[in-house]
């Protein structure tokens, strides 16, 4: 059966139901994946702390770069192996970096993992994180240059990946972080997260993904299930390097002398929720005529089809829904013909004929 | 490099279509900054003009204008 390659976004710091947690929406790749044959999706979706998968079905992108890659801007190569660079925040205390050094070398000899080397940041990234738009998560590092010069070093030494772990500060709201441990609140930092990972794809064009370093807090006996796979180690780092390692190649479209495994053309669908229509990748998609499927996942986003009026958008209520289409329509089977009521088919004439 | 977060109302006339919506939220920011990241966050329908939608987009911008 051909494959019919699938976008699946869920973007950071909206509140998501499903996939607002940590890798909760890891389950609901695994089943597009196979429903598709070919599922391209970012960290945030594969990422669960300490818990992650391999899967030869999908594609981990980061966020800027899957963008880019909706936009038309490059190609995915599959590869065997990435050898992945860590790049550590200076403000890392020695503790905790010692944690993150022995993840780093337990993924080497567990998982067969190539991560070779790391860096430290000249200066702090210097971390500031905001949530007043809406509650959405967001924010800025103060010093950008000190993360692309660490990238940089990494990248002269041969590094094809890069992790990032940058250290938060202890004095986040707490209020607002049990609020996210027991499900009810929005990931407080995803959003910062988002803008270091971003920063590197842009500007050193490498895949990438980022783990945050937190100093560990207080017993929560009231931990939400979605929410659980961050609270079973001391760093986060073990999805960062499962996901790089065989994360695929990024290829500008520019250089002919390079095979593509995945070109953007082939996107067949992209699967979104519902209210989470306003992002670039679902807007570049919209241009390119590709298949979108609307999925009902409460977050804290109104941008619908009401607003946009693009007729190649199914909505439908669940994964469940959207596995099934994508199947059906991969399987050469009208959806039409499963739904009920079934309508005759319809006489065109002349008269109604618009060009 | 300095970052910079920004967050405003744009108006979209109905005589950009939908595809054509990125492009023409991109030209935007494109004078305010480089683009790291953006979304749109809210829609509404304009309380002066039937013509006009109102998006909020959210952003960040690396060497932002006027900064």
């Amino acid at each position: 059966m051909p494959i019919s390659p699938t976008l699946f976004i869920i973007p950071t710091g909206i509140g998501c139901e499903i996939g607002g947690f940590a890798g909760d929406a890891l389950p609901s790749a695994k089943l597009l994946a196979a429903a598709s044959g070919c599922l391209i999706t970012h960290p945030n979706v594969m990422n669960g702390g300490s818990l992650s998968e391999k899967n030869k079905d999908i594609f981990y992108v980061e966020g800027y770069s899957l963008d880019r890659f909706a936009k038309g801007e490059i190609g995915l190569k599959s590869v065997k192996q990435q050898k992945i660079g860590i790049i550590f925040d200076s403000s890392i205390e020695h503790e905790l970096l010692t944690k993150h050094l022995q993840v780093a070398d337990a993924c080497v000899a567990t998982l067969g993992i190539d991560v070779d080397s790391y860096v430290l940041t000249k200066k702090p990234l210097g971390i500031v994180i905001d949530s007043e738009s809406q509650g959405i998560s967001d924010g800025l590092i103060e010093n950008p240059d000190t993360l692309i010069e660490a990238g940089e070093i990494l990248i002269e030494k041969g590094i094809t990946a890069i992790a990032i772990v940058a250290k938060f500060p202890d004095d986040l709201d707490l209020i607002k972080t049990n609020s996210y441990r027991e499900g009810k609140g929005v990931d407080p930092i995803g959003g910062v997260e988002a803008v270091i990972s971003h920063l590197i794809s842009k500007f050193l064009k490498v895949p990438c993904a980022h783990a945050p370093a937190l100093n560990p807090i207080e017993l929560n006996e009231n931990i939400d299930p979605r929410a659980a796979s961050e609270e079973i180690g001391y760093t986060f780092l073990p999805s960062v390097l499962i996901g790089l390692s065989k994360a695929p190649d990024l290829i500008e479209l520019t250089d002919k002398n390079s095979n593509i495994t995945l070109h953007p053309s082939e996107i067949e669908y992209v699967v979104v929720p519902s209210g989470a229509l306003g992002g670039e990748a679902v807007l570049a998609c919209i241009e390119r005529n590709v298949n979108i499927i609307s999925v009902q996942n409460k977050n804290l986003l109104s941008i619908d089809n009401h607003f946009l009026k693009y007729p190649k958008l199914i909505e439908v209520n669940n994964y469940f829904e959207a596995a099934g289409l994508i199947l059906a329509m991969r399987e050469g089977i009208s959806p039409r013909s499963i739904q009920r009521p079934l309508n005759k088919i319809q006489e065109l004439n002349f008269i109604n004929q618009k060009f | 490099m300095k970052l910079r977060k920004v967050d405003f109302y744009l108006d979209w006339p109905v005589s950009i279509k939908i595809i054509n919506l990125r492009r023409f939220i991109k030209g935007n920011l494109a004078k305010k900054g480089e683009v790291i990241r953006w979304s749109i966050v809210d829609i509404k329908d304009s309380v002066d003009s039937s013509d006009i939608k109102k998006i909020r987009i959210n952003a960040v911008l690396v060497n932002p204008v006027n900064s």
